[in-house]
């Protein structure tokens, strides 16, 4: 029940915090900035809306929002949220999160090549090839995990008895991993300084400009499931550095919700001191990230015995 | 085992048949294909009650020319491996119904359902074959059958080389599995599989090596990989899909059948059947990005799965060398899994663009496009063909990597070197993951969606009904797999039950882990269809309207503006140099007005490059100074017989 209710909390809240982000990103520039819930009026607009659609595209066009919207609203039923354990959780089920999430991109991906525009073919072609050089940071921090845990599943990681916590025997290694995984959450979530959400036209490189086409309602699913994306990457991150848990449910929520909505802060400020770096510069900054994680594995050799 | 054989013999008398029939063109191949598929039906149906008895398993032998004993026997391993002959080759068959549609060839397709159905009789002998012998002369038949299946365009020059050089590897190869046998006949003086296990250690490695080189080339491991994407292109599509989904899988199986035989549990043979499972899966989908000849690349994409398939089967002999069951269980369990899936996906997908390539003529993936809306039953099958293929669920292919990446973390629990392969199978499974959905985007994006690049693709149309058929089968197939995977794992965890060095494991931890895949799968699968159906409420009663792409404001777009295979794929080839060697010509930019300008690049595989470099023309070297013994004087090559005898009267 608790899982449930926090799990309709994080649907609903989603939308907030990429306010937080342009807030931030306001507030260091010295500007008022959109409101606070700038995403949900949005969103709200984008229901009301028709559609209009590509005469080159397909029924793969209309598959794209649904099926990465499906995968996003999947992972959010498998990671612990705010103290209460997940909705689902069994052995295994990180592995089949990350390719619920490559399931998601592929239809993307997809979506974007249907409508015949050179834009959109660069943006899906940054998109996959980003994707994969992330995945290998991401799987190595599974070997990282299952070498102090022994497990392989995010409520083990997070909410089971010997969770994975800084204070824990090789929580030093946690260190590297927080890092690498920020660096993760930037790129998966097309931020800067691999992407810039800011501009909304062909200037914006990867993710925005894959979705150029898309309008009404699929655009919504789309922005709402980046949302959700965005919030299941920040859990993970809050989770990682949030030391200890408290015994009362609600203290628990609220210090979640305070440590995401810091992560969140973080990326706003990340974004308004770093410029978007150079294309041929990227896949170097998410090899670093790798390096970072790959070297805490091996470290575990000596710690973990 | 005896309806074994009268289902090989049915199958034959649908090969022999059409070379009698040749000039009924429809009732040749009718009673071809209806042939083929009841052998295969009934050899599916022998397999039922091997799988059933759990006595030992059923053999047969004869004595041959007094001189040599043939003989066969079916265990579990056996049977698994002929479950994906006798699912596949009957849908390639027909498939081939409506693909070989010149009834003027008639006399060339009725010779080449006649090799077709050699090549399943031989896949089942390999299969079966319980004396080095047997193996070694169904090995030979298979590898010949297939030489004049992949030559069926004889008079196109490329066809012909294709051929020769697949050719030239299989006998190499076959080359060097004689002379693993020959080495275990030389300790043990027959050709039984009885005493290999017998061996000293040294001679193990060595047979070993030997039979990974000779099965691995088969298989098309890298750097011996290097027929496939030649011989794929040049063969009719459904004789591609067999021999992708199914021929190359024997070498598979010798790779596994010999480890089982030499039963050696040191570490060097899991890890070197790991490291060579590595490489070929990564490079094997770099090479495949690189590609835009849609079957070379499908090619390659076997070069993936096989690589896929080694890691399995290293990760279960590391686990089987290193004492942990499970992970040897699973290592095992997932690498036959894919060996079925890749069976069904790959053949599938080389169907899918045998659709293509007769509907438009041409296998380059730039001059395509659009072609979803104008195929539309090819389309969506391929696409979830591609998708199963880059290993997302909830299609087949998921449920087999996860099974190897569940092995790889068992593997992170043992300590020294063994923790360190473990690690990099899972990274590398990952990028290979990540690489192959990249890839495959590629394909579904530029051939399926968008406009078409050339007038032929415009023009397409659907296939016929016996093409699309056993596509649509398949892409069922795949789907079923992926949502109710139980039955499939017990069928692979069957496989494993004759082999004496894997230790079973408690039944219960692969059932609940299965079950939690299958969970996840249909979750997915539930939450899709409730969006799905959420999207069409909000959809409802709203305005849809249809308009040209939004080109950023430029008004005059060409679909020669569309993004290519080739500028998609590029960045990530070009991440991979110097694994990877890319060739660019470019004619550049000199005046203030510009002339004709001109941009070619081609990705050239260091395989071949090396091949070529350190092989082929140091040996060519060699031989043209021996060209004088080529005479053309019968009575001196007489003379060599005669001198060659004596010397070995002589010397032994």
């Amino acid at each position: 029940m608790e899982s449930l209710v926090s799990f309709a909390l994080a649907l609903l809240l989603a939308p907030l915090f990429p306010g937080v982000i342009n807030k931030t990103k306001a507030f260091i520039a010295g500007k008022k900035g959109p409101p606070l819930l700038m995403k949900y009026y949005t969103l709200a607009k984008l229901f009301r809306k028709g559609s209009v659609y590509s005469t080159s595209s397909s029924y793969v066009f209309k598959m794209g929002p649904t099926v990465s919207f499906a995968a996003a609203l999947m992972t959010l039923l498998f990671i612990p949220l705010a103290g209460a354990g997940p909705v689902f959780a069994f052995h295994g089920d990180v592995i089949v999160l990350f390719y619920i999430m490559g399931i998601g991109r592929f239809f993307t991906i997809a979506a974007a090549l249907d409508t015949a525009s050179p834009f959109e073919g660069m943006g899906a072609a940054r998109e996959a090839f980003f994707a994969t050089l992330a995945e290998a940071t991401i799987f190595t921090v599974l070997i990282l995990f299952f070498r102090m845990n022994g497990s392989l599943s995010f409520a083990d990681y997070f909410h089971g008895d010997n969770p994975i916590s800084l204070l824990g025997p090789a929580g030093s290694l946690l260190l590297l991993v927080i890092v690498a995984m920020f660096m993760v959450l930037l790129t998966e979530n097309s931020r800067v300084p691999v992407d810039d959400p800011q501009t909304h036209l062909e200037l914006t490189m990867i993710h925005e400009v894959m979705i150029l086409d898309h309008s009404g309602p699929d655009l919504a699913l789309i922005e709402l499931g980046a949302f959700y994306k965005l919030f299941f990457y920040s859990a993970f991150l809050t989770h990682l550095i949030q030391p200890f848990m408290f015994s009362g449910a609600l203290v628990n929520g609220l210090v979640f919700y305070g440590a995401l909505t810091g992560i969140y802060v973080f990326v706003g400020i990340t974004e308004s001191v770093m410029a978007r770096f150079k294309m041929n510069l990227v896949p170097k900054y998410i090899l670093t990230s790798f390096t970072l994680v790959f070297f805490a594995a091996i470290l575990t050799m000596g710690f973990v015995k | 085992m005896d309806t074994l054989f009268y289902a090989l013999a049915v199958i034959l008398a649908g090969g022999v048949a059409p070379l009698l029939l040749y000039r009924q063109f429809e009732l040749m191949k009718a009673v071809a294909v209806i042939a083929i598929a009841i052998g295969c039906l009934l050899g599916l149906a022998a397999l039922v009650p091997v799988l059933q008895d759990t006595g030992p398993p059923p053999m047969i032998s004869w004595s041959w020319q007094h001189a040599l004993t043939l003989s066969y026997r079916i265990d579990s391993l056996s049977v698994f491996f002929l479950v994906p002959i006798f699912l596949i080759c009957p849908l390639a068959a027909l498939y081939g119904y409506h693909y070989l549609d010149k009834s003027e060839e008639a006399g060339r397709v009725g010779i080449n359902y006649f090799f077709y159905t050699l090549l399943i009789i031989s896949m089942v002998l390999v299969v079966c074959a319980d004396s080095l012998l047997t193996l070694a002369l169904a090995w030979e038949v298979m590898s010949l059958t297939s030489y004049f299946l992949v030559i069926y365009e004889f008079q196109k020059k490329e066809t012909r080389s294709a051929g020769y050089l697949y050719f030239v590897f299989a006998q190499a190869g076959a080359m060097c599995i004689f002379a693993a046998f020959g080495l275990i006949y030389s300790y043990t003086g027959s050709f039984s599989f009885e005493a290999i296990d017998q061996l000293p250690a040294q001679a193990k490695l060595v047979v070993f090596v030997l039979s990974l080189i000779g099965f691995g080339s088969k298989a098309g491991i890298f750097p011996l990989h290097i027929w496939l994407p030649h011989a794929h292109p040049a063969a009719p599509s459904h004789i591609s899909a067999v021999m992708s989904g199914v021929m190359i899988k024997m070498g598979i199986y010798g790779i596994l059948r010999m480890y089982v035989l030499l039963a050696d549990t040191s570490l060097l043979f899991g890890q070197t059947v790991l490291v060579v499972g590595m490489v070929s899966g990564v490079l094997g989908v770099v090479y495949a990005l690189g590609k835009h000849d849609i079957k070379r690349l499908l090619a390659y994409h076997s070069v993936e799965n096989i690589g896929i398939i080694l890691i399995g089967a290293g990760l279960g002999m590391i686990g089987v060398a290193s004492g942990s069951p499970v992970m040897a269980a699973f290592g095992f369990v997932g690498s036959l899994l894919h060996v079925l899936n890749h069976s069904i996906f790959k053949s599938l997908l080389f169907m899918g663009a045998g659709a293509v390539l007769q509907k438009t003529r041409t296998r380059h993936v730039d001059e395509l496009g659009g072609l979803g809306k104008r195929m539309p039953i090819t389309g969506k099958t391929f696409l979830i063909g591609s998708v199963s293929i880059s290993g997302l669920p909830p299609f087949n292919g998921f449920i087999s990597e996860f099974l190897i990446y569940f092995a790889a973390f068992q593997g992170l629990l043992l300590t020294g070197s063994s923790f360190l392969f473990a690690s990099l199978a899972i990274i590398s499974l990952a990028v290979i993951g990540g690489l192959a959905a990249a890839c495959f985007t590629k394909v579904v994006g530029i051939v399926f969606l968008g406009e078409p690049r050339s007038s032929a693709a415009a023009r397409a149309s659907e296939a016929k009904l016996s093409m699309t058929g056993p596509m649509v089968f398949l892409a069922v197939l795949c789907l079923l797999i992926g949502i109710w995977p139980e039955p499939f794992v017990q069928l692979a965890f069957f496989g494993l039950r004759d082999i004496a060095a894997i230790v079973p494991i408690d039944p219960k931890i692969a059932a609940n882990l299965v079950g939690n895949l299958a969970f996840a799968a249909r979750l997915f699968l539930a939450i899709l269809v409730v969006v799905t159906l959420l999207r069409k409420v909000l959809y409802a009663r709203k305005e849809v309207t249809s308009g040209p792409t939004w080109g950023c404001g430029f008004t005059q777009p060409t679909v020669r503006m569309q993004y290519t295979g080739t500028s998609y794929a590029m960045s990530m080839v070009e991440f991979y140099q110097p694994f990877v060697k890319v060739r660019t010509a470019y004619s550049g930019i000199r005046r203030i007005f510009p002339g004709l300008t001109t941009y070619e690049t081609r990705v050239d595989d260091i395989a071949e490059i090396g091949m070529h470099q350190f092989f082929v023309h140091p040996l060519m070297r060699v031989f043209d100074r021996l060209r004088w013994i080529q005479h053309g004087h019968i009575q001196l090559y007489i003379g060599y017989i005669v001198l060659t005898i004596v010397v070995l009267l002589l010397v032994f």
